[in-house]
């Protein structure tokens, strides 16, 4: 099947079309990272903590088969039941296999990617099998049939009256409700009779901890406890890159990650589960899904040290202006540009060319991904796969033959000017200029630099060398 | 063996170990040694400040007053009060809730923390503190946790280092202010799906 | 010390008087100046693509070009920090090595290697909003950056702050990148120019008369957008103020 790549561009222009949701989303976003700024400023040892994450992390992946299994080991010593999936359509059918053996078909779910990687929804609802996402913007974007625009604020690309419209068609609200708190409300109203019916609760998770074979779930609104703790049944999936090695290596992430992700010290809720709740049964599912494949790139394996708090996201200056949708994959932002090629190189080609290279990314990472610089490399090894337009391959191809041609450049640039001053407006502003659709080219000018320098002072160097040589 | 004939779990691991020998390397990569970052003051005042940070609230008691007292000034208008706590005798107690449904209409929950994160204004509950009913907490409208003042830790590395109750409880959950979402349009919002306000008491 | 003038390829063609001001600027401060007159690009546009092999043979024409000086000085932070960085489409000898290692950027040079901070010439009386370029900035590092909440620097201000009648204004987001990117703004021409554009607003709401930067590309993409959606805000290398120009 030939899969054509993600659109970027020209999704991230409609979404730029609405003023409204353009700056909105970009100030949001951006107040975000302004929050996650004072946090930082608050914690002299910010650096620090950044540091020691990254270096957790990396021990960690360096020896990931070690912690999984000391992990597993300690997990079904507390009575946890440990799957291991290959990959999303293995990890489907896992969580199948354990609602059938129950004979259970309905799952309250807290926010988790994974699950979403895995199109989990997808392959269980025509199985008759219900799922709930129970998170506000989880739910919001379930209801509506979208993917999360973000992994920590799903919604974020949606305005109040966009949330109202899909409440009054799901929950008989009133379309024209205007007040956040209403809606919030409403979801609250609607979710507790789902939780409080369901047979079984799904959670993603934050982090497993090798040695005490227990995993952290950090949520805002405390729908994890509830769809963890009120069925009897309790299914959690995780990356088998979430591992720390030991329980006190908590406290430097989970300072890390709420102050990265929201500019707020901490989740609502910290939650720890370390075994089944009294006449409870619980299961975790450690997912590879491409995961063992990254950790073998050289270049790439370290965006395995994600811990999803989409500070990058908030900081790109590129997501804010396109919003999440437009990367058309499940992880959006810079860490889905280097994380979605890996899953498929070449509908996700688009997205490592979906960022000016700015930096930000990297510098506001709390685990020290190199973000940038892999959007760099993975642009090198698109090109060399052929995954990049033709046209565009082709124009770098002249131009790398232009530019290494001193003579033939300076003929074809002494055009330039002439163009630019006697070429009709309609010639120079069309749709085959995509500079000049928003903007202005720059200015004729009367000579290169070149031509200057050669006037004016290759004539004075040569006079010059003549009168020290006679 | 192929694939197919070999269990996920060797699989993946043998992937892993095949992987291991290019990149990351073991030994480039030890293992850094347990840190004890930043502020750690235990201090009431600092518990304090960062639990309204958080969105939760001190129900402080005046002269003479009981904890009883005081929460019932706190919550004038309450329905009922469920109670985990010797302290208080609230409506019905928590062992005595047999259906979720029946803490699905709990007005004030009263529960005891283990201990606080000072840095987080956090609380700290288990299955212990809880009596087992893990879900039930949530599902009360306001909930009111009672705190010694020294069963405080500093920040979060003193937590996971010195409180034992990391590696005992079987669910502990570390709650910092109720429940919160700021999802739609960003708007913070208290009482998303969980308890729509929580108050320490000092005791 | 002979000092080996790289003129970038936009800079030669649409802006030759910040050339000429970057090279009677080093003359001033009493360097020896020389442009080779075989130079064309760096290699940046094709390498930025991700087609790096198309930039071998440009990137050996810059070494052959300028690998007989000692260093090599130019008005472009982007392309100082792609020869810098990601400078490896050709064999690594010493030649190329010994360039990779003596390409300053302007303000870098100035402020480090000469170490000058003052220019008795230079007088600019406008309020100017500085733009440092993603490549100055986060690259080769010659202002703090925002993210890492470090100690407050900025080597292209220090300089500018010695310019008679200078004043400063303060942009909201000083560090946002201003969409340019290379071949990003054609390749996501909207995002791209609607960056420029809100950039450019932040500068003139905070009073900037004229944007100052150190690089020429990001200011063509922010002069563009500007002049289509009638932003009155001017641009100016800082090469051309440090060189003396009043307007």
């Amino acid at each position: 099947m030939r899969e054509k790549p993600v659109p970027h561009a020209s999704l991230a222009a409609e979404f730029l079309r609405d003023d409204l949701h353009r700056i909105f989303h970009d100030e949001r976003l951006w107040g975000m990272r302004q929050k996650r700024d004072e946090q930082m400023h608050e914690l002299p040892e910010w650096q620090e903590l950044r540091q020691q994450a990254s270096r957790l992390k990396e021990h960690t992946l360096a020896h990931l088969p070690h912690y999984l299994e000391q992990f597993e080991q300690n997990a079904k010593k507390n009575g946890i039941h440990v799957h291991w999936a290959r990959d999303g359509a293995e990890h489907n059918r896992i969580v199948e296999g354990i609602l059938k053996a129950h004979g259970h078909s309905s799952i309250i779910k807290s926010k988790s990617m994974i699950t979403d990687e895995c199109e989990m929804r997808e392959y269980l609802e025509p199985k008759g099998i219900t799922v709930t996402e129970t998170d506000l913007g989880e739910r919001i974007q379930q209801l509506d049939n979208q993917l999360p625009s973000h992994v920590v604020v799903p919604a974020v690309q949606k305005l109040t009256k966009d949330v109202a419209k899909v409440f009054a068609k799901h929950y008989h609200t009133d379309p024209a409700i205007d007040d956040p708190h209403a809606l919030a409300e409403a979801q609250r109203n609607a979710a507790r009779p789902v939780l409080l019916s369901g047979d079984t609760g799904m959670t993603g998770g934050n982090f497993l901890v090798a040695e005490t074979g227990s995993f952290v779930v950090c949520t805002n609104e405390g729908n994890a406890d509830l769809s963890a703790n009120l069925p009897n049944l309790h299914i959690a999936t995780l990356g088998i890159e979430r591992l720390v090695p030991r329980m006190e290596d908590l406290g430097v992430f989970i300072r890390l990650l709420s102050r990265s992700a929201l500019g707020s010290p901490i989740t609502q809720y910290t939650t720890h589960f370390r075994k089944p709740k009294k006449g409870g049964e619980m299961h975790v599912i450690l997912v590879d899904n491409g995961r063992s494949e990254r950790l073998g790139m050289e270049d790439f394996w370290s965006s395995l040290k994600c811990i999803r708090c989409g500070a990058c996201m908030n900081t790109c200056p590129v997501y804010r202006r396109s919003g999440g949708q437009s990367y058309g994959a499940v992880y959006s932002g810079p860490i889905g540009a280097i994380i979605d090629p890996t899953f498929n190189a070449k509908k996700f080609s688009t997205l490592p060319f979906a960022s000016t290279m700015n930096g930000s990314c990297t510098n506001v990472c709390p685990v020290k991904i190199d973000i940038h610089d892999q959007l760099y490399k993975w642009r090198r090894i698109l090109a060399e796969r052929h995954e990049i337009p033709f046209v565009k391959k082709e124009i770098m191809k002249m131009a790398g033959r232009l530019l290494s041609q001193p003579k033939l450049y300076r003929l074809s640039i002494s055009g330039t000017e002439v163009a630019l001053k006697t070429m009709p407006r309609f010639v120079l502003y069309n749709y085959l200029n995509p500079w000049g659709k928003h903007r202005e080219l720059p200015h004729p000018v009367k000579e290169t630099f070149h031509s200057w320098y050669k006037k004016n002072r290759l004539k004075k160097e040569t006079t010059a060398q003549e009168g020290t040589s006679s | 063996m192929s694939d197919k004939a070999m269990s996920a779990r060797d699989v993946i691991l043998g992937r892993l170990r095949a992987v291991k020998s290019k990149s990351p390397a073991e030994e480039a990569y030890p293992l850094p040694p347990i840190v004890m970052l930043g502020d750690q003051d235990a201090s009431p005042e600092r518990f304090e400040s960062n639990l309204a940070l958080m969105g939760g609230q001190m129900i402080h008691r005046q002269d003479g007053e009981t904890v009883e007292a005081a929460i019932a000034r706190a919550f004038p208008k309450r329905r009922n009060l469920c109670t985990a706590v010797p302290e208080v005798k609230g409506t019905l107690r928590i062992e005595d809730l047999t259906t979720h449904q029946e803490a699905d209409t709990v007005d004030v929950m009263v529960v005891r923390a283990a201990f606080g994160v000072a840095e987080m204004g956090g609380i700290f509950l288990s299955e212990v503190e809880l009596k087992d009913h893990l879900a039930d907490v949530h599902l009360a409208q306001h909930l009111v946790v009672l705190l010694a003042k020294d069963e405080l830790v500093g920040n979060m590395h003193n937590a996971y280092r010195e409180r034992s109750e990391f590696r005992t409880a079987g669910y502990g959950v570390l709650m910092s202010g109720p429940s919160a979402t700021a999802d739609i349009e960003g708007v913070l919002i208290r009482g998303a799906q969980g308890v729509r306000s929580l108050s320490v008491v000092w005791a | 010390m002979k000092i080996g003038l790289f003129i970038p390829c936009y800079i030669d063609a649409f802006f030759p008087k910040t050339g000429i001001a970057t090279l009677e600027l080093l003359e001033k401060l009493g360097q020896d100046v020389e442009y080779p007159m075989d130079q064309t690009c760096c290699g940046q546009p094709m390498a930025n693509s991700g087609c790096n092999r198309d930039a071998k043979e440009t990137e050996a024409l810059f070494v052959r070009n300028f690998a007989k000086y000692d260093m090599i000085v130019a008005p472009s932070g982007s392309c100082v920090h792609h020869i810098r960085e990601n400078f490896d489409a050709i064999e690594q000898t010493d030649e190329v090595r010994h360039v990779r290692q003596n390409t300053y950027e302007l303000v870098e040079f100035i402020h480090d290697v000469l170490r000058v901070r003052e220019f008795p010439w230079a007088e600019f009386p406008h309020k100017v909003g500085l733009h440092n370029s993603c490549a100055t900035l986060r690259a080769l590092r010659t202002a703090s950056m925002s993210e890492l909440g470090e100690p407050f620097f900025s080597k292209p201000k220090t300089l500018l702050s010695a310019v008679k009648g200078i004043s400063f204004a303060t942009p909201k987001r000083p560090d946002e990148c201003c969409g340019f990117g290379g071949t990003y703004s054609v390749t996501e021409e909207a995002v791209s120019a609607r960056m420029g554009l809100d950039k450019v607003n932040d500068h003139h709401n905070a009073g900037a008369e004229y944007i100052v930067s150190a690089d020429t590309s990001c200011m063509m993409h922010q002069q563009g957008c500007a002049e289509r959606n009638g932003v009155p805000v001017r641009f100016i290398h800082i090469a051309d103020i440090l060189n003396g120009a009043r307007s």
